[in-house]
C-alpha cells in the first residue's frame, strides 16, 4: 500500500491548468483534440456559408449576387476551407482525442509537437479568409490551384500558398504524431493485427499524409518562384510546361483523397459492429484492404488528367488502375454489411448515420469508377457529375463519418449524453436534403453544365434551383447539430459508464467522462480482432 | 524506462521527418523524372505517333519517270515506292545520266495517277520547277519533296507521280 502511494506522488494527478494557458499550451491529447473539433466545426460553418453563397448565386441564371470574379473566390475558398481547414483537422482531432484511449497510450508521443500542429491551423485559416480583403481578392483558381491560371493572380494567391505550407506543416507533424503513437505506445498486449479498426485507418492515413503533403507544398513552392522568382517550372513561354503542375498536384491530389475517406472507413468499422452487437466481419481483410487502398491511391493520379491529352496507352493503365480499387473498397463495404447481417441492431443517431454513409459513399463510390472510364471522362469531365460524385465521397463519406463518431464517443468525452431525438433529427434531415442538394448535380453533369461557373444555361435551371433548395435546407440542418452539441454539453443528461451496450473496445473501460490523464500507468490487455478487450489488469488513470 | 521509450520515439521521429522531406525533393526530382521516363519508354513519342494514326491511313505511293524521243537521258528514281501518311512530308529523289557528249538542256512534266490526286501533293520542291542543264556524260540526282495533303479523300489509297523528260531546244 505504501509503495502504490509512493509510486501515486510521481504521477501527474493535477487537474487541467486553468485559464487561456490551458490552450494556447496544450500538451493534453483531448485538449488539442477537442481544439482540432471545435476549430474543425468553426471552419465547417464558414466553408458552409461559402457553399451557399455559391448555390445563392446558382438558385437563377443569370448574375444576382456576385461577379464571376467573386464568385471564382467563392468555390476556391469552399474547397481549400472544407478540405484542409474541416475534414482533416476533424479527422486529426479525432486521432488525438481516441487513439490514446483505444490503443493504451498515456497521451500522443510528442505532446509538445501536437500543441505547435494545432496552433499553426488558426494562422493559416485567418490567412486564407484574410485574402479576400486584399486586392485581387482571394485565390480563384479552384482548389487545385491550376498553373497557370495560379501563376498570375494577385497576393491573394500568395497569401493561399503560404496558408498550404502552414497547414502542410501541421498535417505533417500531426500525422509523425499518430504514427509514432500507434507504434511505440500500445499498451502491453494489443498488437498490430488486434487494433482498433480506426486505429489502423488513422495510421494508413497518417503514412499517406507524410508521403503527400510535402508534394503539395514542393507544388506550390514551385507556383511561387514562378510567381516571384523568375523560374519558368509551369510557363511554357521558359521552357517549363503547366501540365506538369497537374501532375505533381495529383500524385498529392489523389493520396489526399483517401486521407479524408481512410479515417471515415475507421469510424465506421468501430460503430456498425457496437449497434450490430457483433464483432467485426473480416478484420484482417479490412486491414489489407486499408493498406491497398493506401498503395493503390499512389498509382492512378492520372486519372484527374484525362482531357490533358495522355497517350492512349497511359490512359488505358490509369483507368484500369482506378477500377482496382474499387475491389478493396468493395471487400469494407461487403464486409460492413456482412458485420450488419444477423446482427442484434439498433438504430442510435452514429449507427444512422454510419448505415447512411454506407448507402451515400457506395453511390459516391460507384459515380467514381464511371469517371474512371477514360472515354467517359472526356465528357463528364469538369461537369457537376464530377461535382456531385466528391460530394457523395466526402459530404455523405467523410462528413456522415465524422457526425457519426461525435454522436458515438461525445459520452465518453464530455460524460454527457446528446439529446438522441435531435440526434436522429439531424440524420433524416440531413440524409434528405444532402440528396437533395446533390443527385440532380449528376443530370446537371450529364447534361453538360460544367463546374466553377457562376451563370448558366437556361435548361440548368430546374435543377441548379432544387439543388440551391436543397442546399440551404441542409445548411439550415447542421444547426441542429450545433445546438445539440452546445445543448448537451451543458444540460445533457448524464452518461452511463456504457452507454452503447455494444461496445467493447479500449476507450470504453476507462471512466466516463474519459479521466483528464488517462493510462498514467499502462494496463495489460487480453486483445481480440478490432480491439475488443476481453481481458485487462492494471492501468491507472491521473 | 521512460527514457528508453523516448529514444525510440525521437528515433522513429527522425525516420519519419527524412521522409517527408524526401517527399518534398521529389516534388521536384519529378521534373527530370518525367523527362527519363517518357524517353525511355517512349510515351511521348507514342503521342506523336497517335496523332498522326488519328490523320489518316498511309498511302502507296509510286514514283516513275520516262525520258520522251529525242532526250539523250537515262532517268531512274532512286525510291520506286513507299507508303506515307496525309500530312506528312515526303522527300524522294531521281538519278538522271546524260548519256550524250554534248550539253543537254531537259524539262520534266509530272503526271499523276489517279489525276485526282494531283491537287493534294503540294510540292514544295522539284526538280520540275525549272529546266535543268546537263554537262556531257554528268550524273545529277535530283529531289522531289512535297506534302501530302491531310485533305486527300479517303478512297483515293495509292498515288502514282509519273515524270516525262523532254528535249529543250536550244
Amino acid at each position: 500500500m505504501a509503495t502504490e502511494e509512493g509510486l501515486l506522488e510521481h504521477l501527474p494527478h493535477h487537474g487541467p491548468p486553468q485559464g487561456l494557458a490551458r490552450w494556447l499550451a496544450a500538451t493534453n491529447h483531448k485538449d488539442i483534440g477537442s481544439m482540432y473539433l471545435w476549430f474543425a466545426l468553426t471552419m465547417f460553418f464558414i466553408g458552409g456559408i461559402l457553399a451557399l453563397c455559391i448555390r445563392a448565386e446558382l438558385f437563377r441564371p443569370g448574375l444576382q449576387f456576385f461577379q464571376p470574379e467573386l464568385f471564382n473566390q467563392l468555390t476556391t475558398s469552399h474547397g481549400l476551407i472544407m478540405v484542409f481547414g474541416a475534414i482533416m483537422p476533424a479527422f486529426t482531432g479525432l486521432a488525438n482525442w481516441m487513439l490514446p484511449l483505444m490503443i493504451g497510450a498515456p497521451d500522443m508521443a510528442f505532446a509538445r509537437m501536437n500543441n505547435w500542429s494545432f496552433w499553426l491551423l488558426p494562422p493559416s485559416a485567418a490567412l486564407l479568409l484574410l485574402s479576400f480583403a486584399v486586392p485581387g481578392g482571394a485565390a480563384a483558381a479552384g482548389w487545385t490551384l491550376y498553373a497557370p491560371l495560379s501563376t498570375q493572380m494577385g497576393m491573394g494567391m500568395d497569401m493561399t500558398i503560404f496558408a498550404i505550407h502552414l497547414l502542410g506543416i501541421s498535417s505533417v507533424m500531426g500525422a509523425i504524431n499518430i504514427i509514432v503513437t500507434v507504434l511505440n505506445l500500445r499498451a502491453p498486449g494489443m498488437s498490430l493485427m488486434n487494433m482498433p479498426m480506426f486505429a489502423w485507418t488513422s495510421l494508413v492515413t497518417a503514412f499517406l499524409i507524410i508521403a503527400v503533403m510535402p508534394v503539395l507544398a514542393g507544388a506550390v513552392t514551385m507556383v511561387l518562384t514562378d510567381r516571384h522568382f523568375g523560374t519558368h517550372f509551369f510557363n511554357a513561354a521558359g521552357g517549363g510546361d503547366p501540365i506538369l503542375y497537374q501532375h505533381i498536384f495529383w500524385f498529392f491530389g489523389h493520396p489526399e483523397v483517401y486521407i479524408m475517406a481512410l479515417p471515415a472507413f475507421g469510424i465506421i468499422s468501430q460503430v456498425i459492429p457496437t449497434f450490430s452487437r457483433k464483432p467485426l466481419f473480416g478484420y484482417t481483410s479490412m486491414v489489407y484492404a486499408t493498406a491497398s487502398i493506401g498503395i493503390l491511391s499512389f498509382m492512378v493520379w492520372a486519372h484527374h488528367m484525362f482531357a490533358t491529352g495522355l497517350p492512349a496507352t497511359v490512359q488505358l493503365f490509369f483507368m484500369y488502375a482506378t477500377m482496382l480499387i474499387a475491389v478493396p473498397t468493395g471487400v469494407k463495404v461487403f464486409n460492413w454489411i456482412a458485420t450488419m447481417w444477423q446482427g442484434a441492431m439498433t438504430f442510435e443517431a452514429p449507427m444512422l448515420f454510419a448505415i447512411g454513409f454506407i448507402l451515400l459513399f457506395t453511390i459516391g463510390g460507384l459515380s467514381g469508377v464511371t469517371l474512371s472510364v477514360a472515354a467517359l471522362d472526356i465528357q463528364l469531365h469538369g461537369s457537376y457529375y464530377v461535382v456531385a460524385h466528391f460530394h457523395y465521397v466526402l459530404v455523405a463519406g467523410a462528413l456522415f463519418s465524422l457526425f457519426s463518431a461525435i454522436y458515438y464517443w461525445f459520452p465518453k468525452m464530455t460524460g454527457k449524453m446528446v439529446s438522441e431525438p435531435l440526434s436522429k433529427l439531424h440524420f433524416w434531415w440531413s440524409m434528405f436534403w444532402f440528396n437533395v442538394t446533390f443527385f440532380p448535380m449528376h443530370f446537371l453533369g450529364l447534361a453538360g453544365m460544367p463546374r466553377r461557373i457562376p451563370d448558366y444555361a437556361l435548361q440548368f435551371t430546374t435543377f441548379n434551383s432544387i439543388a440551391t433548395i436543397g442546399a440551404f435546407c441542409f445548411g439550415l440542418g447542421q444547426l441542429i447539430f450545433l445546438y445539440n452539441i452546445i445543448f448537451s454539453l451543458r444540460h445533457g443528461k448524464p452518461a452511463p459508464e456504457h452507454p452503447w451496450e455494444g461496445a467493447n473496445t479500449l476507450e470504453w473501460q476507462i471512466p466516463t467522462p474519459a479521466p483528464y490523464h488517462s493510462f498514467v500507468e499502462a494496463p495489460t490487455l487480453e486483445v481480440i480482432e478490432n480491439g475488443v478487450i476481453v481481458g485487462m489488469h492494471g492501468g491507472k488513470h491521473g | 524506462m521512460h527514457t528508453a521509450q523516448q529514444r525510440a520515439n525521437r528515433a522513429l521521429l527522425i525516420k519519419l521527418l527524412l521522409v517527408a522531406l524526401l517527399m518534398f525533393g521529389f516534388a521536384w526530382a519529378m521534373i527530370p523524372l518525367y523527362q527519363v521516363v517518357c524517353e525511355l519508354t517512349g510515351l511521348s513519342q507514342m503521342t506523336r505517333e497517335a496523332k498522326q494514326a488519328a490523320l489518316a491511313m498511309p498511302v502507296k505511293l509510286r514514283f516513275d519517270a520516262t525520258v520522251q524521243p529525242g532526250l539523250p537521258w537515262r532517268v531512274r528514281a532512286l525510291t520506286t515506292q513507299l507508303t506515307a501518311r496525309p500530312g506528312t512530308f515526303v522527300k524522294v529523289e531521281y538519278e538522271i545520266t546524260n548519256t550524250s557528249q554534248r550539253r543537254v538542256i531537259g524539262q520534266a512534266i509530272p503526271r499523276y495517277l489517279p489525276a485526282a490526286a494531283g491537287q493534294y501533293v503540294k510540292k514544295i520542291d522539284c526538280f520540275c520547277f525549272k529546266q535543268q542543264a546537263f554537262a556531257p556524260g554528268e550524273t545529277r540526282r535530283l529531289p522531289v519533296v512535297f506534302l501530302l495533303d491531310r485533305n486527300l479523300p479517303p478512297e483515293i489509297r495509292s498515288i502514282t507521280l509519273a515524270y516525262s523528260l523532254f528535249n529543250v531546244a536550244g
